[in-house]
């Protein structure tokens, strides 16, 4: 599943493979490529903090399942942006169907 | 560790530790089992992670306006309190004067967090900076 | 909330006053200090998120070990370069480092 073909997903915008210190893989879509570095940053930065929340749930819970974590999905008013493993991708919510994209990228991700 | 020991030498200071990125190299004094330790291990990471994200942040909004690089945080609970600086961290009760010493010990030993956060929290314990998260 | 009174903290740059949203509803800022309200608006929309997950993990804190003494949280800070941003509740006040008296800060953003 390579990115340009998630980028014709209904609704896709960007999708951006990154590394786990933050830098660029990959990109394609419609943001600058100093958005991209930072859609990158953002989204390391996310996946680390979620890894966090997730070690700390499943410690006070003791259930399992929760970790180790998979992704995460910020909705907008009218955009999304979700990332699974270390893809994340930006999509307009009027088009794009979320189950579709998490599919995707997690097919991308394991990679 | 002599920061450790320095802090679990003043009254009310309940335990300190150092953590590590994956919360799975810790070590500690006082009133914590191993078990304990190693989930504060995790919380403090947890938090330190959330807080540098967010100084990031500010910084892009406002260049060197003097929040980077995070050196610590704070929770003050109703009766103890947690304090983190650098890769340090320590349980406090809430008495007079006391969480005031304990910062300025914490930052004048470990205050010189820099701009790398996976390097510092690596700094002593030892350990890859280019670990992968998975 | 008076934030003249939190401007009174030694070391005080910036006082300020949120919804339990995080959106600023008031601020008080020195003069050349680099912060501006935009940064004070995401200080506190962050600080609602810290208090919220410090809460989180007093909760599992004393859940999973028995101790006490956590709950309930009376407040979070984040101690930066420079300057810290002391909050509890619905108030915040970012103090310099330098002079930082974080008890005096905790106390006053307590009264809030």
């Amino acid at each position: 599943m390579t990115l340009k073909k998630i980028l014709v997903l209904d609704g896709v915008t960007a999708v951006c493979r990154f590394r786990d210190d933050g830098v660029v893989m990959a990109a394609e879509g419609m943001l600058s490529p100093d958005l991209m570095v930072r859609l990158a940053k953002f989204a390391q930065w996310y996946r680390r903090m979620v890894s966090g929340n997730t070690d700390l749930l499943s410690l006070f819970s003791q259930m399992r399942g929760w970790s180790p974590s998979q992704g995460w999905i910020v909705q907008g008013d009218a955009m999304t942006v979700c990332s699974v493993g270390n893809m994340v991708c930006m999509f307009e919510n009027a088009q794009g169907s979320l189950n579709q994209i998490m599919q995707a990228l997690g097919e991308a991700a394991h990679e | 560790m002599r920061i450790v020991k320095q802090l679990m030498a003043i009254p009310g200071v309940i335990a300190a530790g150092e953590y590590a990125y994956r919360g799975d190299r810790f070590s500690y004094e006082g009133a914590l089992t191993d078990e304990f330790a190693r989930i504060a291990s995790i919380l403090c990471r947890a938090n330190t992670m959330s807080v540098n994200m967010q100084s990031e942040i500010f910084d892009s909004f406002a260049e060197n306006c003097g929040c980077r690089p995070v050196q610590g945080w704070i929770v003050r609970g109703a009766q103890i309190t947690v304090c983190t600086v650098g890769n340090y961290f320590s349980f406090i009760e809430n008495r007079d004067e006391l969480l005031n010493d304990v910062m300025t010990i914490m930052r004048a030993k470990v205050g010189d967090v820099q701009g790398d956060l996976l390097v510092n929290l690596y700094a002593k314990l030892g350990g890859d900076t280019k670990e992968a998260l998975y | 909330m008076d934030l003249k009174k939190l401007m009174d903290l030694p070391g005080a740059l910036a006082a300020f006053t949120y919804s339990d949203k995080g959106d600023l509803q008031s601020h008080v800022l020195r003069e050349g200090t680099g912060l501006s309200a935009q940064v004070l608006d995401l200080l506190a929309r962050s600080c609602v998120a810290n208090l919220a997950i410090a809460s989180m993990e007093a909760r599992g804190w004393e859940a999973v070990t028995g101790q006490s003494g956590f709950q309930p949280i009376k407040g979070f800070s984040v101690v930066g370069l420079e300057w810290s941003v002391v909050v509890d509740g619905n108030c915040g006040v970012v103090i310099k480092n330098r002079d930082a008296d974080y008890e005096a800060a905790f106390k006053a953003v307590q009264a809030g």
